[in-house]
């Protein structure tokens, strides 16, 4: 029923471990939509049917966002979804932050930092004074401990295994001073994203533990809010974090309510029940945006769409698998579906001009990474199209579809359920290839079934999308030969990759750009990684989405985006804008929201005075009539 | 008592209600086939929408026009299809079902005759929609969408008429001629499908008729959930679409009317046909 862009296949985090755990996420989540649809009829009216109902009275301080994604975990070793981490942010720190301006890594709990010659040894000098929330001092032991479990727990290491499985020892010489040492050289230990954990806590929670602990009571962590109340799938309330070291949040307190659908939380916003709403389809979105009150945000995102090919499905090992379509290894082929595909009509049609068409796998937002082809960049026309293919021998049979070598261009193409643009997508690829000769069967699935599907190789196309983080290591990791599915004990496991591109001059560049500190010079290589990827024709992406979000700026102002040029207000990469929200001193809005409802208010109490009074002269009548009867 | 065939038609053509159901039918069916002469099956292509995108009604577009501006008169007349093919084609398996086990389980006693009600009772009892949803879910990717929606309605709306039809069946098995059978040396199957079968028919047409308007409502709401076929244009598919896509919010009434209407309109049609014949078939009602 969703219609947001796509759900991250990864966030933050990168490992291979996380594959499984994020399929039984999403077959609880198909169970979860089940029953969620089973309420849907009850509140078919477009009530929240989720509403933070039991939330206590709200202050002027309290600041209620509106998402539609639950939080999975607040176990920082176990959350899958977006939203988990972004409670994870509130309620601890990380040695360094993303910058709200830009992205570049920061100071957090370390304040600065030393790198040896050699780029081997880090020192990370943290700041003095920082206690947890139970008033204990947060020193040097507790940044070992956390780094310590998530290379030994299996359920920590699980989750943070890109970070730490590169540092060989990790030492505190003194209470402020955090020493690492890694295997190789790498520019991710700027972007350790593994939030410092307090040992007197967890030490008690054993390693069998860490899998199924909730921590949704009672959570001792140092970060700029803490948790007060977590309502799994109604709401989770924050309060904030008066002695925060980077700066006290000017809100007292922080809720996120999770809302069943795009209808009930504009309408949550529009009511006031709510004072942001994190994510909206862009067609919900342009109704907000005359309303009196209300601000919406089009913010650029750090997605991408694409339709993928079958490069040739095979395990790491060379070994072939799948049922792709043979053609789709043909370059030519790519090269004239990428040319039929009209961008600008997909941004025009499907996302109403959110977002712009894309090239590069690393999206615009991170300016200094991403790479486009600029003037060459391939164009929509489908004569070219048709050219590509005909030079290449493939010969347009009598009923439109060509065909060389006795196999026909009869192609699959996937799509996903959960997501309305992603249908759309392929209605319109699969006209726009029918006008090129090459006949598309589209199925639309869950993103669950496409994973397994995907992993065994058994597809031709399909449209899905990634969710880029600030390092651009992951996201190119997925286009390496190491990560196509891998066999073990006689089943295909699924590698992140889901093209199966295997290119040793991609490779090189890959592991190049793992081990250069040199941040400029690192970025040209990625750059070069992008070219050769759509060079290759290694994926077709389609657009790059905007985030839109809208929120009351009758009661909050103060929201610091992040990238500060037309980035996102919430769910950010660090606490940025939670930290920096504060309400609106004169806040004529609320006043009117005030005399409305006390209309509503009195409107009904006079309703009930007049019902009571009609009800009392009929009693009244009739005892007098029965008393005249028996008279 | 069992009317006669023509009888039973004069006496339909004599019910207002059941004509009027009738004539809003032959209208709808009319539409569905001749759909592609109606209007032109390239107005239902995203790439080729000649409009804008959400008209408001105009002599253009008599109903409007959706997000990618396409016809929504085209896309409700198109739909009229899938939603009839799906209504009818689940109907007739949840026909078949619904007697066959309600058949046997009331003519067997014993051990056979008690799972199979046990069975119909279990089915009566889970609530439809739910398990409508899980099957259409883990329902094998392979198979086109249109199919695993038909079964599904299928397979969970048989139960009532099950119960029906387990009914009707001991009381048919009571009667003497039943008896005779038996003495006679009547087989199992030819009490079924000789004495039982034809009796228990009218009732089953009856319902039939109802259970058609039950299953054009399910598609509508399993293709509104999302769980249907999403690039088979539906009523239901129709409605999901103008609701992902904020119909609602956006004021655009005639995306989210037509559709209503056409499915209202079809389904208080089956019943109207449903409650005459009924009426007609088992005179016990007429009291």
């Amino acid at each position: 029923m969703s219609s947001t862009p796509p759900a991250p296949k990864s966030w933050l985090t990168n490992q291979s471990a996380r594959g499984l755990r994020a399929r039984i996420a999403a077959v609880a989540a198909v169970a979860l939509s089940a029953l969620a649809a089973m309420a849907a009829p009850a509140a078919a009216d477009g009530s929240p049917s989720a509403t933070p109902g039991g939330t206590p009275a709200r202050s002027k301080t309290s600041f209620v966002i509106g998402v539609k994604q639950d939080i999975d975990s607040l176990n920082p070793y176990v959350g899958v979804v977006a939203s988990a981490f972004d409670m994870y942010q509130l309620m601890y720190d990380y040695l360094t932050v993303s910058s709200a301006a830009d992205f570049s890594p920061a100071p957090s709990l370390a304040q600065s930092w030393d790198t040896s010659a050699d780029g081997k040894t880090w020192t990370f000098h943290l700041r003095t004074g920082v206690k947890w929330s139970d008033g204990v001092d947060l020193t040097a032991k507790d940044v070992v401990y956390t780094f310590q479990r998530a290379k030994t727990d299996e359920t920590a290491n699980g989750q943070y295994s890109s970070y730490v499985d590169n540092i060989t020892d990790i030492s505190a010489p003194d209470a402020a001073t955090v020493v690492m040492t890694t295997a190789k050289p790498s520019p991710i230990m700027l972007r350790l994203a593994v939030p410092i954990l307090p040992e007197h806590v967890w030490s008690k929670i054993s390693a069998a533990d860490a899998a199924t602990f909730a921590n949704d009571k009672g959570v001792v962590g140092s970060g700029p809010f803490q948790l007060a109340e977590a309502k799994k799938g109604q709401f989770y309330r924050f309060t904030a974090n008066k002695s925060y070291f980077d700066g006290a949040p000017k809100i007292d307190e922080l809720v996120f309510g999770v809302f069943a659908d795009d209808s009930a939380l504009a309408q949550a916003l529009r009511q006031g029940e709510i004072d942001m709403a994190q994510e909206l389809p862009a067609a919900i979105a342009e109704t907000l945006r005359d309303k009196p009150g209300i601000t919406v945000n089009d913010a650029q995102y750090y997605g991408f769409n694409e339709i993928g090919y079958n490069l040739g499905a095979a395990t790491v090992d060379g070994k072939a698998i799948g049922d792709g379509h043979p053609a789709l290894r043909d370059k030519q082929v790519r090269l004239a579906i990428d040319t039929a595909i009209d961008r600008k009509t997909l941004v025009d049609k499907v996302l109403n001009g959110h977002g712009v068409p894309a090239s590069g796998v690393i999206p615009p937002i991170y300016a200094d990474l991403h790479w486009n082809p600029g003037t060459d960049a391939r164009v929509f026309d489908l004569a070219k199209a048709n050219a590509i293919l005909d030079a290449a021998g493939y010969v347009e049979g009598s009923d439109g579809v060509r065909a060389k070598d006795g196999r026909k261009l009869e192609l699959r193409l996937f799509g996903r359920d959960s997501s309305e643009y992603s249908k759309q997508t392929t209605e319109y690829v699969r006209s726009w290839l029918k006008d090129i000769g090459i006949k598309v069967t589209v199925s639309i699935m869950s993103e669950d079934n496409l994973t397994t599907v995907l992993g065994k190789g058994d597809f031709d196309l399909f449209e899905w999308g990634w969710v880029v983080e600030p390092d651009p290591d992951f996201q190119l990791s997925v286009m390496t030969c190491d990560q196509r599915s891998y066999e073990e004990d006689g089943e295909i496991a699924a590698g992140w990759s889901d093209s199966f591109y295997c290119n040793p001059k991609f490779d090189e560049l890959y592991a190049e750009q793992q081990t250069m500190i040199d941040a400029k010079a690192r970025a040209q290589v990625v750059k070069d990684a992008q070219k050769l990827l759509y060079d290759d024709v290694a994926y077709s992406l389609t657009y790059y989405y905007n985030q839109t979000e809208a929120y009351r700026s009758d009661r909050f102002t103060g929201f610091v985006p992040q990238p500060s040029q037309g980035g996102i207000l919430a769910f950010q990469y660090g606490t940025h804008s939670y930290r920096s929200i504060e309400p609106v001193t004169e806040a004529p809005g609320v006043k009117d929201a005030g005399t409305g409802t006390t209309i509503v208010v009195l409107i009904v109490a006079g309703a009930v005075v007049v019902l009571a009074v009609l009800v009392l002269v009929i009693v009244l009548v009739r005892r007098r009539k029965s008393a005249d009867d028996r008279e | 008592m069992r009317a006669a065939p023509a009888s039973a038609w004069r006496r339909f053509l004599r019910d207002r209600e059941g004509l009027s159901g009738l004539v809003v039918l032959i209208l709808f069916a009319f539409m569905a086939v001749f759909a592609d002469l109606l209007a032109d099956p390239a107005g239902l292509d995203v790439t080729k929408a000649t409009g804008k995108a959400l008209e408001a009604p105009s002599w253009a577009f008599p109903l409007g026009t959706d997000h990618a501006g396409r016809s929504v008169l085209t896309m409700i007349v198109h739909g009229s299809q899938t939603t009839l093919l799906v209504g009818l084609a689940a109907t007739v398996i949840s026909m078949v079902l619904g007697t066959l086990i309600g058949v046997a389980s009331g003519h067997f006693s014993g051990l056979i005759g008690g799972t199979l009600n046990r069975l119909i009772e279990w089915f009566l009892v889970i609530p439809y929609l739910p398990l409508a949803i899980v099957l259409a879910t883990v329902f094998p990717p392979g198979l086109p969408k249109l199919v695993s929606v038909i079964v599904v309605i299928g397979v969970t709306s048989w139960s009532g008429t099950a119960r029906l039809v387990r009914a009707q069946t001991m009381a048919i098995e009571a009667r003497p001629y039943l008896e005779r059978a038996r003495a006679l040396g009547g087989g199992h199957w030819h009490q079924m499908t000789r004495h039982v079968l034809p009796n228990v028919m009218p009732l089953v047409l009856a319902n039939t008729t109802l259970t058609v308007s039950i299953a054009i409502i399910a598609e509508t709401t399993l293709s509104f959930l999302g769980l249907g076929d999403p690039l088979r244009v539906s009523w239901g598919r129709i409605l999901e679409q103008a609701h992902d896509l904020g119909a609602i919010d956006l004021n655009a009434w005639w995306w989210v009317l037509a559709p209503g209407i056409a499915v209202v309109l079809t389904v208080r049609a089956f019943n109207m046909c449903g409650r005459a014949l009924e009426r007609i078939l088992d005179p016990r009602l007429e009291m």
